[in-house]
C-alpha cells in the first residue's frame, strides 16, 4: 500500500464536500476515481496533495502518518499531481518549466545547458517526447500535458494523480495519454486517475471507487464491472434519455457565407458557411481550439471577422455593433459564464437586467424603473429554479450550475429567434444540466433556432438535428440527425477522412 | 422573510461600509497623535483645537464648507471615472484648467456680472472635459494607461497655467516686488459667486450639493449609471450585452472632467476671485478628493461627507500654527487614512463574520 | 563645444536618478506588484540622505539611511499590496501624500522653513574623476563632478539583467510574475518572493533619493522629487521592465529634462520648457504604442 486516507470528512462552509471518506492505493496500480461534477473526487485529491485541509481524518503515505500544509509537504514523500488547469509559465521554455523550483545551478546562475540535457534524458526515458528549448506558448494542449507529467518525474514522484486529464484533449491525444499512463504503471509509479470519462476508466484502470455527493459509494475491480454499473452508480439511479420529436424545419433565421478571420497572421476561421432554421438545434463539434469561440465571437460583434458575410433573419448584421446584432434577434449564452456572461460582483438583478436597460418597462428616457426590475429579475428566478436568496444578492455567491441557470434564463427570456448556446453546461451538476437541456429543447418546439457549441460531444449527439464539424477553422462535415455516429465524429474532429466506408 | 432579510443585509451592508473608514480613522488618527508627541506637543490638546478651528465657530464652519467645496467636485470626478472601471487620476490638471479657464473668461469677457458667471462656469466645464477627454483618447488610440497619461497631464496643466498667470495674463496692477505667487488679474464685484448670505459660504458649495445629488441620480437612477457600473465591475460583460464601450468611455471622462473643472471654477470665482500660481497644486484639493471618493467607496453622498470631514481636517491644522505644531499633520492623517482603507483586511473579516453567521443561520446556500 | 559637453554631461545626471527608481519598477512590474509609491520614497530617501548628513556628517550614513528608509516604504507598500489586498493605485497615494505631508512636516519642525535647505558648509557625495579621462578636455566635462552612484546607477542596470535573467533567483522570479498560481502550486511562497524582491529592489530608490539631496551640494527642496518617481514609472513601462531598456528610456526622459534646462534664458519661458519632459513622456508612451499596434496589424494581413 502506498498511500491511506482514513475517514477524511472536509466542509465548506455549508456544503460537505467529503464524508467519512476511506480509501488506499497499491504499489504500481492504477486506480480510478470517478463521480460527477460534485461528488468530491477532487477535494479528496487535493487534501492529498495538500492544497485543502482536511476538518477530520488521517493521511498515511509509506505506511507512516502525514500532516501536509503546503503542496510541497506532499511532493516531499513523493506525491506529484497533474492539475486540470496547467500550472506551466507561458512565456518560458519546456526545460524551465520542468525544472522550476529545482532547478540546476552553477553557483548562483541557470546552469541551462544541464538543464535541457536533463530534460532531454528524462523525457527519453519516459518516452514522452518534447522539445526541452521550446517555448509553452507555442505548445499545443497535449504538449502541455506531458510538459506537466514530465515536471512531476522530475520531482522523483511516486504517485502521481491525474485530475480529469483529457478534458482538454483530442481524441487522438488521449490515446497517446492512456498509452503514457500504463507505461507509468510499468514503470512502477503509482496512479491515481480522477475522471468521469468511463471509457478511460475501463480502458486502463485497475480498480474503481465511485464517488457520489461526497461519500465513496462503491469500489470495483475494473474487470468485474462495466460502464453501465458504474454510471448508474454514479449517478444514484438510471439516466433519462430524451424523446425529442423529428424537426419541423421552418425558414433560415441564422446564416454565414464565408465567414473568415486572421489573426496575428493566423487563419482562424476561414470560409465558414452554415445556416440555422427555424425550429431545429444547429450543434457545432469540435475539439475546443479548433476557431468555435472565435467563430461566436465573429457572430455575435464581440469581434470583427475579416471576410464574409453574416445574416439574421433577412438583415446583414456583418461586423455590427453587439447592440445591432441584439437588436436584429439574436440572443447569446456565452461559453465562459464568469468572463464574459456576467458580472460577479454584480447583484442578480443587475446581472438579469442586462441588454434590456434600456428597453420598457425597465426604464423611460434614461431613468430606470427598479420595481420593475426587481419583479423581472424575480420572475426569472423562480421561473427557472435558480436557488438564490434575494435578487439583491451577489451573482458570485451563487453555484456555478444556478449561475449559468440564471444566465440561460436572462437570454432565453430576450425571446429572440436565434438562441447561440456556446458550451451551455459546463461545469455544472447534472440536475441543471437537464434543466437547461429541456428548456433549449422547448424553445426549439417554439421555433427558435438555436446554434449549440460544446466540447462534449454527447451532448451534441443527443440535441443536435443537424451537426456541422469545425477543423482547424473550416467545416469538414455536415450530418443530419442518426446518420453518423460517435467514433466518425471523432475522426472528423480531429481532421481524419471517412471516404473509404 | 424575505423583506426582513433584505433589511439584514443592509443593515450588514451599511454596519460593513462605517467599520473600514472608522478604523481606519482611529488608527491615523493615533499615528499622528504619536507624531504630535514626538515632537513634545500634547496630541489631544491638539486634536482638540484643530476639531474647535474646523466646526467650532461659524466662521471655521464656513471655512471648512469654503474648502470643501473643490475637494467634492475632485471627489465626484473621481467616482464618476473610477465607478466605471477607469482609473483616472487626471482630476488636478483638470481642476487647474478649470480655474484658470474661469478666471479668464470672468475677467475678459465684457458682459454683465451674471452672464460673466454662467459663461465662466461653461469654460471652466469644458476645460474640464477637454482635458479629460484627452487622456481618454489618449487611452483609447494610443493604450496609454490613465495612471501615467494623467499623472504627467496634471504636471502639464499646472505649469501652464503657471505660465499665462506669469506672462501674457499676469494682473496688470499687481506689484511685481510684493507678491509671492503670480496671479491674473481680479474679477469685478458682480462677477464671483456671492456668499448665500452673510458670513455664510459662497453658492459654490450649494453648486456642488446640487451636483452630489445628480451624479446620486445618474448613478442609482439611470441606465447610463447601470452601463457605467456593468462597465466597471466586468468591461467583458458590458461588452457582450451590447453596451457601447467607446461612447462610456468618452461619456464618463466628459462628465468626469466637467465636474473637476467646475471644481477649479468654484475655487476661482467663489474663493480667490482670480487664477493664483499654484493654487490647485499646492492645496492638493483634487488628490484630497480622491481620498474622499475613496473614503466613500464611490458613493456620491458619501463622498460629501467625506470630503467636508477632510477639509476640517486641513481648515483645523491651520490652528496648529498657533501651538507651533506644522499644519502638514494633516498631509500625515490623510496618507494614513487612505493607507489604511485601501487595506481590505477589515472588509475580509467582516465577511468572514458575516458568513459564518450565515453558516450557522440555518444556510441560504 | 563646451556647451555640448556641458548638455551631456546633466543629461547623465538626470538620468541616473530615474534610471534607478525605474530599475526599482521594473523589478516590481517583473513580480506582479504594481508600485506608484516610487514618488513618495524617492522623497522620503532623498529627505532623510540629507537630514542625516546634516546632523551626522557621514556621507556614508546617509546613503545607508536613505536606502534603509526607501526599503521601509517599499516593504509597506509591498505588504499592503501582496498580504493585505489593498488597490495598488491606492496604496500608492497613500504613500505618496503621506511622504509629502510627513517631509514638510519635519522640515517645518527641524528647519523652520517650507521651502529649501542649503547649507553652504555642507558638502555633498564626493565627486568620482575618471583616471585618465579627467585630462582630455572635452571629456572631463562629459563626466565632470560625477558620484560614485552616477556609476554605480549604469552598473546597478547591467547587474539587474544579468540577476533578473541569468540567476536562479531572477528566474524564479520571473516566473512567478507570469503565473503565480503555477508557482505557489510548486510550493514556492509566492507573497515572501513578492514582497522580498521589491523590498530589496527599493534600496536603489535610496540611492537616487541621495543623488537628489546630496549629489551636487547638500540641499533640501520640499518635493525634491519633482514627479522623477512618476516619469521612471513611464520609463519602465516603456521598456516593459527590462534593466538594459530602462537605461535606454531613462535616457530619454533624462535628455529632455536636460534640454529643458539648457534652453533656459532663451525666448521660450521657464514654465513651458519644464513641460517638455512630460509630454515627451506621453508622446513616447503614444508612439512607442501606435508602432506596435502597427506592427500587430501588419502581421495580421
Amino acid at each position: 500500500m502506498v498511500f491511506e486516507m482514513k475517514h477524511i470528512t472536509k466542509t465548506y462552509d455549508t456544503v460537505v464536500a467529503n464524508d467519512d471518506v476511506s480509501l488506499h492505493l497499491n504499489q504500481g496500480e492504477i486506480l480510478s476515481i470517478v463521480g460527477e461534477n460534485g461528488a468530491g473526487k477532487s477535494t479528496i485529491m487535493k487534501i492529498l496533495y495538500g492544497l485543502e485541509k482536511p476538518d477530520s481524518g488521517e493521511i498515511f503515505v509509506g505506511g507512516k502518518l502525514q500532516r501536509f500544509h503546503n503542496p510541497s509537504d506532499a511532493m516531499a514523500v513523493g506525491i506529484g499531481m497533474v492539475q486540470q488547469h496547467f500550472m506551466l509559465f507561458e512565456q518560458m521554455t519546456v526545460a524551465e518549466n520542468i525544472v522550476f523550483k529545482n532547478e540546476l545551478k552553477k553557483g548562483p546562475f541557470m546552469d541551462m545547458e544541464r538543464t535541457v540535457e536533463t530534460v532531454r534524458q528524462l523525457s527519453e526515458r519516459y518516452g514522452l517526447k518534447i522539445d526541452p528549448a521550446a517555448r509553452i506558448a507555442d505548445c499545443p494542449v497535449g504538449l502541455r500535458q506531458r510538459v506537466e507529467i514530465l515536471k512531476i518525474l522530475y520531482q522523483n514522484a511516486n504517485i502521481i494523480i491525474f485530475d480529469e486529464p483529457s478534458a482538454v484533449l483530442t481524441p487522438l491525444e488521449v490515446e497517446a495519454l492512456l498509452e503514457t499512463i500504463r507505461g507509468l504503471a510499468k514503470a512502477g509509479k503509482s496512479i491515481v486517475l480522477i475522471t468521469h470519462k468511463l471509457q478511460e476508466v475501463m480502458a486502463v484502470s485497475d480498480r474503481v471507487y465511485v464517488m457520489r455527493q461526497g461519500r465513496v459509494v462503491a469500489e470495483r475491480m475494473a474487470a468485474d464491472t462495466n460502464m453501465e454499473e458504474l454510471a448508474m452508480l454514479m449517478v444514484g439511479h438510471p439516466l433519462a434519455s430524451y424523446e425529442i420529436d423529428p424537426p419541423k424545419p421552418g425558414a433560415t433565421l441564422l446564416e454565414t457565407k464565408g465567414l473568415s478571420l486572421v489573426e496575428n497572421g493566423r487563419q482562424v476561421l476561414s470560409g465558414i458557411s452554415l445556416r440555422v432554421n427555424a425550429g431545429e438545434i444547429v450543434g457545432i463539434a469540435g475539439v475546443s481550439g479548433n476557431g468555435q469561440s472565435e467563430l461566436i465571437r465573429c457572430i455575435t460583434g464581440l469581434e470583427k471577422s475579416t471576410g464574409g458575410q453574416v445574416l439574421v433573419g433577412e438583415k446583414d448584421v456583418t461586423n455590427r455593433s453587439v447592440r445591432e446584432i441584439r437588436d436584429a434577434g439574436l440572443a447569446h449564452i456565452s461559453e465562459d459564464r464568469y468572463v464574459w456572461g456576467s458580472a460577479p460582483e454584480g447583484t442578480l438583478e443587475e446581472n438579469t437586467l442586462m441588454a434590456r436597460q434600456d428597453e420598457m418597462p425597465f426604464s423611460s428616457r434614461g431613468v430606470i424603473h427598479p420595481r420593475a426590475i426587481r419583479e423581472y429579475a424575480q420572475r426569472l428566478i423562480q421561473g427557472f429554479n435558480v436557488k438564490a436568496s434575494s435578487p439583491a444578492q451577489k451573482m458570485r455567491e451563487l453555484s456555478g450550475g444556478n449561475a449559468q441557470k440564471l444566465i440561460v434564463a436572462r437570454e432565453m427570456s430576450l425571446d429572440t429567434p436565434v438562441l447561440i448556446c456556446c458550451e451551455p453546461t459546463r461545469g455544472i451538476d447534472i440536475g441543471a444540466m437537464e434543466a437547461i437541456h429541456s428548456r433549449m429543447l422547448q424553445r426549439r418546439e417554439a421555433g427558435a433556432a438555436i446554434l449549440l457549441v460544446s466540447s462534449e460531444l454527447t451532448e451534441i449527439m443527443s440535441l443536435s438535428d443537424r451537426i456541422y464539424v469545425i477543423f482547424e477553422g473550416k467545416i469538414v462535415g455536415e450530418f443530419q440527425r442518426g446518420s453518423m455516429d460517435d467514433k466518425h465524429l471523432g475522426l472528423l474532429m480531429v481532421g481524419g477522412s471517412i471516404e473509404h466506408e | 422573510m424575505n423583506n426582513e432579510r433584505n433589511w439584514r443585509r443592509t443593515l450588514l451592508g451599511v454596519v460593513d461600509t462605517v467599520t473600514q473608514p472608522l478604523i481606519a480613522v482611529l488608527i491615523s488618527l493615533l499615528l499622528g497623535a504619536v507624531v504630535i508627541l514626538i515632537i513634545g506637543k500634547n496630541p489631544l490638546a491638539a486634536y482638540g483645537s484643530m476639531i474647535r478651528g474646523a466646526f467650532g465657530k461659524q466662521v471655521y464652519l464656513m471655512n471648512t464648507l469654503k474648502r470643501a467645496t473643490p475637494i467634492i467636485m475632485g471627489g465626484l470626478a473621481v467616482c464618476m471615472a473610477w465607478r466605471s472601471g477607469y482609473e483616472a487620476m487626471g482630476g488636478e490638471g483638470q481642476m487647474i484648467l478649470g480655474a484658470m479657464a474661469a478666471a479668464l473668461v470672468g475677467y475678459y469677457l465684457p458682459a454683465p456680472g451674471w452672464v460673466r458667471i454662467l459663461a465662466a462656469l461653461l469654460a471652466a466645464a469644458a476645460a474640464g472635459a477637454l482635458y479629460s477627454t484627452l487622456s481618454g483618447w489618449l487611452f483609447e488610440r494610443f493604450d496609454v494607461t490613465f495612471v501615467i497619461s494623467t499623472l504627467m497631464l496634471n504636471y502639464i496643466a499646472n505649469y501652464f497655467a503657471s505660465f499665462l498667470c506669469n506672462y501674457p495674463l499676469r494682473d496688470p496692477e499687481a506689484n511685481v516686488y510684493q507678491m509671492q505667487n503670480a496671479q491674473t488679474g481680479e474679477l469685478p464685484a458682480g462677477a464671483t459667486l456671492p456668499p448665500i448670505a452673510k458670513g455664510w459660504v459662497h453658492w459654490g458649495f450649494v453648486l456642488a450639493v446640487i451636483a452630489v445629488i445628480i451624479v446620486w441620480f445618474l448613478f442609482k437612477k439611470t441606465s447610463f449609471g447601470y452601463k457605467s457600473r456593468m462597465g466597471g465591475l466586468n468591461p467583458r460583460f458590458a461588452l457582450y450585452g451590447g453596451i457601447n464601450a467607446r461612447r462610456m468611455l468618452y461619456l464618463v471622462m466628459i462628465l468626469s472632467g466637467v465636474m473637476a473643472g467646475l471644481g477649479g471654477a468654484f475655487e476661482t470665482l467663489g474663493s480667490k476671485s482670480r487664477y493664483v500660481d499654484q493654487m490647485i497644486f499646492s492645496t492638493g484639493y483634487a488628490w484630497t478628493g480622491m481620498v474622499a471618493a475613496l473614503l466613500a467607496n464611490m458613493n456620491p453622498i458619501g463622498t460629501l461627507v467625506a470630503s467636508i470631514l477632510l477639509a476640517g481636517l486641513a481648515v483645523g491644522s491651520s490652528q496648529l500654527m498657533l501651538m507651533d505644531i506644522p499644519l502638514e499633520v494633516c498631509n500625515i492623517i490623510e496618507g494614513i487614512i487612505t493607507l489604511f482603507m485601501s487595506a481590505r483586511m477589515i472588509r475580509i473579516a467582516a465577511g468572514n463574520i458575516r458568513r459564518r453567521k450565515q453558516a450557522k443561520g440555518g444556510g441560504e446556500a | 563645444m563646451t556647451y555640448l559637453a556641458q548638455v551631456i554631461n546633466s543629461t547623465i545626471r538626470e538620468i541616473t536618478p530615474i534610471l534607478l527608481v525605474a530599475l526599482c519598477a521594473g523589478v516590481c512590474s517583473k513580480v506582479q506588484v504594481f508600485n506608484i509609491a516610487l514618488e513618495g520614497t524617492l522623497l522620503m530617501s532623498a529627505f532623510f540622505a540629507f537630514l542625516t548628513h546634516y546632523f551626522l556628517r557621514n556621507i556614508f550614513l546617509s546613503v545607508a539611511v536613505a536606502m534603509a528608509v526607501a526599503m521601509c516604504m517599499t516593504l509597506i507598500m509591498s505588504t499592503f499590496i501582496v498580504k493585505l489586498k489593498g488597490q495598488p493605485m491606492i496604496v500608492g497615494m497613500a504613500l505618496n501624500t503621506f511622504a509629502r505631508g510627513f517631509t514638510t512636516f519635519l522640515l517645518s519642525v527641524i528647519f523652520h522653513t517650507k521651502g529649501a535647505v542649503n547649507p553652504s558648509d555642507l558638502k555633498g557625495l564626493t565627486k568620482f574623476d575618471l583616471p585618465v579621462i579627467k585630462d582630455i578636455p572635452f571629456l572631463s566635462t562629459v563626466f565632470g563632478s560625477l558620484t560614485v552612484i552616477d556609476y554605480l546607477a549604469f552598473a546597478l542596470a547591467i547587474a539587474m539583467f544579468i540577476i533578473m535573467y541569468r540567476t536562479v533567483i531572477g528566474f524564479r522570479l520571473r516566473a512567478l510574475g507570469i503565473n503565480k498560481s503555477a508557482a505557489g502550486s510548486l510550493g514556492i511562497n509566492v507573497p515572501r518572493y513578492q514582497i522580498l524582491a521589491t523590498t530589496l529592489s527599493g534600496s536603489m530608490i535610496g540611492l537616487a533619493g541621495c543623488l537628489l539631496s546630496l549629489g551636487r551640494n547638500a540641499m533640501f527642496i520640499q518635493d525634491i522629487s519633482g514627479a522623477r518617481g512618476y516619469v521612471a514609472l513611464a520609463a519602465n513601462n516603456l521598456c516593459k521592465g527590462h534593466p538594459l531598456g530602462a537605461m535606454i528610456s531613462s535616457a530619454l526622459f533624462g535628455f529632455t529634462t536636460a534640454l529643458a534646462r539648457s534652453l533656459q534664458g532663451t525666448a521660450i519661458r521657464q514654465q513651458l520648457l519644464q513641460c517638455i519632459p512630460y509630454i515627451a513622456t506621453i508622446a513616447a508612451m503614444a508612439f512607442y504604442n501606435a508602432y506596435a499596434r502597427a506592427k500587430a496589424k501588419r502581421r495580421s494581413l
